[in-house]
């Protein structure tokens, strides 16, 4: 290998600094028209009449689509429910659902028209705290689902009936009660983390037309091209092969554009329209179309005077919103990992995904597994103060290791956990036990460290395809539906590629995805794809590898293996002269310099939980991470600086070293706003603070002095070269380190609600005093 | 009801027909097709919009196109001169000083403001100045070490 491990120079750079990416709210087609949305100023209420007929009649208006449009669709949608209208039906569940959507020659004569459009509503009670939504006497958003059971589903994933609560998923260990009658000491305690923005700097955009023949072509910001063009296909009744689906770079995703959302609407809208419409959405709406989920988090956990953790229980309820997106997906991914990277021998975990009426959510880097992180996490510190003992000994103590058997009931396999947590805590200057016990500094500045973990898992089964074609003169293409939305997966596959062909990088080129072109991908989350479409990649190419040395090795009389491709020509190992180019590999396989050779793989991973039991095979790889944090708190005015955030991730194999670092820097700090500053605020229902002048995004002045990632490899037997995933390992344990940082710097004292704000900090110095 | 103004767009005088409420990004993206300045936020806070006027950057999205009457106007697509990349382009590429690239011409954009008004920055200027630029990738290190490689050119 002579690419792979290397830091090759990203592709799309150039373009990248020259302003010359086309990214989808780019796009231009000719006689396009633009998009805007008519949206519910309710949050919950019955849509008793909508009439776009004045609005129609607007100079320049070209089509309006509102529930009278989706008759001969399948008007319902969602990754794993239906439960999704195009546009409202018969009620909307949410500030800001979309009622209509209007083509207009302009944005100016689009937004006039909304005005015209005339609907009547009546308000209806709503629910929008989690743990209120998913009591029996609250009001029901889906009332449907009483008479369908929630209408399709597509796995299996412990639905409920009846109420708010969408799904449930519980998996257990031992023997709980026994495990707290064995417990020296319990300690029971409540966490919560609000719902925050992906903040994707580009917003959510796609461009839809139909061609003559009745196809429909969408160009999305999508991180799932193969998901969206099966929503659409099931939606418009259409056989896949008449979706046809692009997806440029994406500006950014962090897991916000996983799902179909906006693209039902416009495939719909042009198609009455007749004509390509265009769609951008602006940030405010960005604020109403999607969030990571909103938690509360109850964890109970019993240990001995020693430390030994005997039992923990976790109960942890998702504010989902108003539709079920990926909430019953993230229920079950955040169940198993939510007491920990941790040997506990009795353990009871449950998860419930809550419909409230608030905006839909999704797939948030780290998805689900920041919420119990943030629980799990913070109680080790507190128990560790409580038994004094070193935060990092106690952790130690109780992590996995290679070959333990986890919650779920399988083998961890590549657990590089301890690592992570030893070079981390090295990188930060870690004290131990000291660092719990801090003199006071006679000043209004302290300061603290602190250190997390955490262990996520990667959506399993799931399949990715991939097709390479070789052209003679010895440049190839991957046809992937890979998304890149600035993790480089352009870059990698193109590495793993090009050394499984010996090929030059700059011979390697990657297809954007194109669903008429490129093959199935599951989609571009869950940090799947440098070991999913990395693997179906390195297969496809050594399709065509084996082509190549069968033929060079008749043709140089030589055995195969003793063959090798290098520099974009095969040669006899230890004989240079003795070689052969692509091209004249061609003219022996098909006597001409002309042509292609191909090579596909699907590669499918096994395994899956019963949802009965929680038992089974989660994962086919595991993500492990640490975070070490130094902080410094004003304890007059409660503010906090992150002076030193420090991240190791256990990648497998960096297969670009460079940016499997940026992608950790990337989460490192998201974790550091969500520590400290972001959160989405809602006053019944009404977002409060819906841009980025009020919902902080971090910047350069919060960025920390000393910041940086730490790759530790500890290789998957299965992976491409022994890779695993990068891109979300880092984000969970990013706040309880610094919730841990803190809590070290102010002497015990802890804040259990994200974000933490200087007034908590304030209001628990205070309490504390009172107290003491 | 349309304004006629004359701009000088990368360095090429322009005579334009504006609407009075049009912005400046509306301009350059709808009109000019000049696509690397993106909106972000539409309030003038994330400075994925910014370009040069008269060599200081403003963010476009927050001003009237009316308002670049008579003015010059460098967007991303001016920088390259003669085939050349901008040096500030360049040390991007160098430090990878970027992930998704949807805010980079923005940030490129802003780091030539800071070395016009201020050729040596310290790291303290240079983060005080770019803190108006955001970066959900969080690649704002590689545009720090880019930009001390050009403050010690």
């Amino acid at each position: 290998m002579t690419l792979v491990g290397t830091d090759v120079t990203m592709v799309g750079g150039l373009a990248k600094v020259t302003g010359a990416v086309n990214y989808a709210p780019d796009l231009v087609f000719p006689h396009m028209l633009y998009a805007k949305a008519l949206r519910s100023p309710y949050p919950h209420a019955k849509l008793l009449r909508v009439d776009a007929r004045k609005a129609e009649r607007l100079s320049g208006v070209v089509a309006i689509i509102t529930r009278d449009d989706l008759t001969g669709l399948n008007p319902y949608f969602g990754p794993v429910v239906d439960d999704q209208p195009v546009v409202a039906t018969d009620r909307v569940r949410h500030v800001g659902e979309p009622v209509a959507v209007v083509a207009a020659e302009s944005r100016e004569i689009a937004e006039e028209a909304l005005d015209l459009i005339e609907v009547d509503y009546e308000e209806l009670p709503a629910v929008f705290d989690v743990l209120a939504a998913a009591k029996p006497d609250a009001p029901v958003l889906h009332t449907q689902r009483q008479e369908t059971n929630a209408g399709v589903h597509r796995e299996e994933f412990n639905f409920q009936v009846g109420g708010n609560v969408c799904s449930v998923f519980h998996v257990e260990d031992g023997d709980i009660e026994k495990g707290f009658r064995a417990a020296d000491e319990i300690v029971e305690n409540t966490y919560t983390l609000p719902p925050i923005q992906h903040g994707h700097i580009e917003p959510h955009a796609a461009t839809a037309y139909w061609e003559p023949s009745g196809k429909l072509v969408i160009h999305s910001a999508s991180q799932n091209p193969s998901g969206v063009q099966e929503q659409l296909a099931q939606i418009f009744r259409l056989p896949e092969n008449q979706v046809r689906v692009i997806v440029p770079l994406l500006g950014g995703a962090y897991g916000g554009k996983t799902h179909a959302r906006i693209e039902p609407a416009i495939a719909l809208l042009a198609r009455k329209a007749r004509r390509p419409v265009q769609w951008v959405l602006t940030r405010d709406e960005v604020f109403l179309t999607g969030r990571r989920y909103g938690a509360v988090v109850k964890i109970k956990t019993g240990f001995k005077r020693d430390g030994t953790l005997v039992a923990r229980e976790v109960v942890l309820f998702y504010d989902i919103g108003a539709y079920a997106l990926n909430g019953p997906v993230n229920a079950k991914t955040g169940c198993y990992v939510a007491s920990g990277p941790y040997n506990i021998p009795n353990r009871s975990l449950t998860t419930y995904s809550v419909y409230t009426n608030l905006p839909p959510t999704g797939p948030f880097r780290g998805v689900g597994v920041s919420h119990g992180c943030w629980a799990y996490e913070s109680e080790m510190d507190d128990i560790a103060r409580r038994v004094e003992l070193d935060p990092l000994e106690l952790r130690l103590k109780h992590l996995v290791k290679e070959g333990d058997i986890f919650v779920t009931g399988e083998k961890l396999v590549s657990v590089g956990i301890a690592d992570c947590l030893r070079r981390t805590a090295d990188a930060i200057g870690w004290r131990g036990k000291e660092e719990q016990a801090r003199p006071p500094s006679g000043s209004n500045l302290v300061r603290g460290k602190g250190l997390a973990v955490t262990i996520k898992s990667t959506t399993t089964p799931t399949t990715s395809s991939a097709s390479v074609r070789l052209n003679a003169d010895g440049s190839a293409m991957l046809l992937t539906s890979s998304v890149d939305m600035g993790q480089g997966a352009q870059t990698s596959l193109a590495q793993i590629v090009g050394d499984e062909l010996g090929l030059p990088f700059e011979k390697v080129s990657v297809s954007l995805p194109d669903t008429d072109v490129t093959p199935y991908d599951k989609s571009t989350s869950s940090s799947r794809t440098t070991f999913h479409m990395g693997q179906a990649a390195q297969k496809a190419a050594r399709e065509i590898r084996s082509q190549l040395l069968d033929v060079g090795a008749k043709q140089l009389e030589a055995r195969v293996e003793d063959l090798e491709l290098r520099d974009g020509a095969l040669c006899i190992r230890g004989t240079p002269d003795k070689r052969m180019t692509i091209a004249e590999i061609f003219k022996a396989r098909f006597g001409s310099t002309v042509g292609s050779m191909f090579g596909g793989h699907c590669f499918h991973t096994q395994g899956g939980l019963n949802p009965k039991t929680g038992k089974g095979k989660a994962a086919v790889f595991w993500f492990f991470s640490a975070c070490g944090a130094e902080v410094e708190v004003d304890i007059e005015t409660g503010k906090v600086r992150v002076l030193r955030a420090i991240t190791a991730v256990d990648v497998g194999k960096a297969i670009h070293p460079r940016m499997c670092g940026l992608q950790n820097q990337g989460s490192l700090l998201a974790g550091l706003g969500s520590a400290l500053f972001e959160e989405m605020v809602y006053d019944n229902g009404q977002p409060i603070n819906s841009n980025f002048l009020e919902y902080m995004l971090p910047s350069l002045e919060d960025h920390p002095r000393e910041f940086h990632s730490l790759l530790i490899e500890t290789p998957h037997p299965e992976g491409p070269w022994g890779a695993k995933g990068v891109g979300e390992a880092a984000l969970p344990p990013v706040a309880p380190a610094i919730g841990n940082a803190i809590a070290n710097a102010l002497e015990g004292v802890r804040i259990r609600d994200l974000p933490i704000k200087p007034d908590k900090i304030v209001e628990a110095l205070n309490f504390s005093k009172e107290r003491s | 009801m349309t304004i006629n103004i004359s701009a000088t767009i990368n360095g090429r005088q322009k005579a334009l027909t504006v609407r009075p409420n049009q912005t400046l990004l509306e301009l350059l993206r709808d009109d000019l097709l000049l696509k690397g300045s993106v909106e972000g936020c539409g309030v003038g806070v994330c400075g994925s919009c910014t370009v040069l006027i008269d060599g200081r950057p403003v963010s476009s999205c927050l001003m009237l196109a009316t308002n670049a009457d008579g003015k010059e106007v460098t967007t991303i697509e001016g920088l390259v001169r003669h085939g050349e990349l901008d040096p500030v382009q360049k040390a991007f590429l160098n430090h990878q000083a970027f992930q998704c690239g949807y805010c980079t011409p923005g940030m490129i954009m802003a780091v030539k403001g800071l070395l016009a008004s201020n050729p040596r920055p310290t790291e303290e200027q240079a983060r005080d100045y770019l803190s108006g630029n955001l970066c959900r990738c969080g690649t704002y290190q590689e545009v720090l070490a880019a930009v001390k490689e050009l403050a010690e050119g």
